[in-house]
């Protein structure tokens, strides 16, 4: 039986506009197990980087109880929220990834450094990783010598190399062309078989629907749909 | 990498990630140690003069005298400065040298007038110029080498109509409240520049004035105390205090003459008044640089407590550029201001022609008309602290703005 990473338990969220609450989640019951790839899609508004965001302890719920690897996050103070992100779950955004001031390599090694993994496993994994993803040789090029597909591949590498529990792509082929978009894919993909690595999407995209394993469509804050691919 | 000092590596490329902006505020931050090191070492240079020049005009940075010599001066009131307790005071570490003195109230007279004085009476074999500024200011003549010998201030020999090699008669009190005359013969005329001392100075030989009022051959009214920084001052006055007879006190300068330590410390106080607002400027543009610095960056401080920064270490981060800036600043500001310094400390500004005199009096000081400039140690090491604290408190609320961040809301920004 596989090992549940995520756990959603009748989650709800509301952000305050002006007056009135508006739902952003209702009522969201879900888990995702190890080794999973799975999307997230369904319109804007609908609700996907609202769970992206709860599932990795960037915000608080409105209602219900989420749990990463058995942690539930409404009982973890900041610091501990801090060092379970670093440890346990990997982000890759849409653009804008990066820090502009760190190299290619620094940037992909920068969780490891922040967990105290000494120096030369660290640069084994990072130069691994960044071979990985297709970046040998480009270590030292810091964010604004890369094009937005090559960085996208350096926030990839950066998520994969502390082997988190789960990655959290939201709308990662968004701001990329659509050869680099395939590339992206493939090389998720590709690490997810080789290397185990649970990937969740939000997505618009129909080329990461199409390669999702598991397809969660949302509609106004509800998982409407749950498809499950062989 | 980042545990520890690599979080500084970060700052410093942060640092320079709008060069124009940093370069400006380092413009800012040099322009404020070169303000406060020309304001600071021209009050520490011309306050110092003034403060040495007074006590070679009078009786030392720190003068023992009767305990109530002060209040009550007489001639009367002696002390015994005999050899040992001088070698007593001149073994302190403070104090550079310790000569005997007696210093009272005389009326000089010649055939044709006569005038009221100040006198000093000393021995030419123990003090010089450098602890009796008049003895080099002698015009006409010398200083005296017999007994009979007297030096005149140049206004006061003109109105006596007294030349150098003329006989004049000074009438003064002697110990017991007797009037006694002594007869003297003009050995110099000084022009000090003071119109005070110029008008009402005599300088007497110490054994004569002894012999004729009947003082002891250790006998003195003052032991004056030269020392070799001022600012010691009250604290060797304190010390030397504790090794003196019951009958004799040690009093600095600012005790001897109010006047001058008024006046030093209006001028001390204007001077920190104005540090204290070049300070807040610099804190001001500091603060702007890194609260703008902040802000532009809220959606990366979002990314990095994403993947795993702390609040704390975010504030740390932020903290680290500013004590980048303060360093920097710190470097840029010695190196602009050490040619000014230099200039200042070896030349000065010659104000001579615009005053009309190259000295003035002030409080009873003679202040060069020379602006020279010299920074005590601890006043440099207080200015360099202070533009380092003020720049290190100016980024403490842009650090704890930074460390306050919502990563939701600042990874939104930017989309």
């Amino acid at each position: 039986m596989s090992e549940p990473v995520v756990v959603m338990e009748h989650v709800s969220k509301q952000y305050r506009q002006g007056s009135t609450d508006v739902p952003a989640l209702r009522d969201v019951s879900l888990t995702i197990e190890r080794g999973e790839f799975t999307a997230l899609c369904g319109p804007s508004g609908s609700g996907k980087t609202t769970a992206l965001n709860l599932i990795g302890a960037l915000d608080k719920p409105s209602a219900g109880i989420i749990r990463v690897e058995g942690h539930e996050l409404g009982s973890l103070g900041r610091s501990a929220l801090s060092e379970l992100r670093r440890d346990r779950i990997g982000f890759v955004f849409q653009a804008y990834n990066l820090v502009p001031v760190l190299t290619a390599y620094e940037n992909a090694e920068i969780v490891l450094a922040l967990q105290g993994a000494d120096a030369s496993a660290r640069r084994a994994t990072v130069m691994k990783v960044l071979g990985d993803v297709g970046l040998s040789g480009m270590e030292k090029r810091r964010p604004d010598a890369m094009s937005g597909g090559q960085q996208q591949r350096v926030a990839i590498a950066r998520a994969v190399a502390a082997r988190p529990a789960i990655i959290l792509a939201d709308e990662p082929t968004a701001n990329v062309d659509s050869e680099t978009a395939e590339k992206l894919l493939e090389l998720m993909e590709k690490l997810n078989r080789q290397e185990g690595a649970t990937f969740l999407f939000s997505t618009h995209d129909p080329r990461v629907m199409a390669r999702a394993r598991r397809l969660l469509k949302m509609v106004d804050g509800q998982i409407v749909q749950d498809e499950r691919r062989s | 990498m980042l545990r520890g000092p690599a979080l500084f590596v970060m700052a410093w490329r942060n640092l320079w990630r709008n060069r124009r902006r940093t370069i400006i505020t380092l413009s800012s931050l040099a322009f404020g140690v070169m303000t406060a090191v020309t304001f600071t070492s021209i009050t520490d240079q011309s306050l110092g003069d003034a403060i040495d020049l007074a006590a070679r005009m009078s009786n030392g940075h720190v003068t023992v005298q009767e305990r109530d010599y002060r209040d009550s001066p007489s001639l009367e009131r002696s002390i015994t400065a005999d050899d040992a307790l001088r070698a007593r005071l001149a073994a302190d570490g403070d104090v550079a040298k310790v000569v005997p003195r007696i210093s009272g109230q005389l009326v000089v007279a010649t055939a044709t007038d006569s005038f009221g004085a100040g006198f000093v009476a000393l021995d030419p074999t123990l003090d010089d110029e450098r602890s009796f500024a008049p003895l080099g200011q002698i015009v006409e003549g010398k200083v005296f080498s017999d007994a009979r010998g007297i030096v005149l201030g140049k206004t006061l020999a003109k109105n006596l109509g007294a030349a150098v090699g003329k006989k004049v008669v000074y009438t003064l009190t002697d110990k017991h409240g007797e009037i006694v005359s002594g007869l003297g013969r003009v050995s110099g005329i000084l022009s000090t520049g003071s119109p005070t001392a110029d008008a009402a100075l005599c300088i007497l030989p110490l054994d004569a004035v002894r012999a004729l009022i009947g003082y002891g051959p250790d006998e003195a009214t003052q032991l004056a105390v030269y020392l070799r920084d001022q600012r010691r001052a009250e604290a060797t006055a304190h010390r030397l205090s504790a090794m003196l007879p019951p009958n004799a006190a040690a009093l600095s300068w600012a005790e001897v003459n109010p006047d001058l330590a008024g006046f030093v410390t209006v001028k001390v106080i204007g001077s920190e008044v104005i540090e204290i607002f070049v300070v807040l400027l610099i804190a001001a543009g500091i603060f702007n640089t890194l609260f703008v610095s902040v802000m532009e960056r809220l959606r990366e401080f979002g990314i990095l407590l994403a993947i795993g920064f702390s609040p704390g270490r975010l504030f740390r981060l932020v903290v680290w550029e500013s004590l980048w800036l303060a360093l920097v600043g710190l470097v840029v500001g010695v190196i602009v201001t050490a040619p000014l310094y230099h200039w200042m400390h070896v030349h000065g500004i010659d104000m001579t022609a615009r005053v009309g005199t190259n000295r003035v009096e002030i409080a009873g000081a003679l202040m060069p008309m020379v602006v020279r400039a010299t920074i005590y140690t601890d006043h440099a090491i207080i200015i360099a602290v202070a533009i380092v604290a003020v720049t290190l408190l100016s980024g403490l609320y842009p650090a704890w703005r930074a460390a306050r961040v919502q990563p939701v809301d600042a990874i939104k920004l930017g989309y």
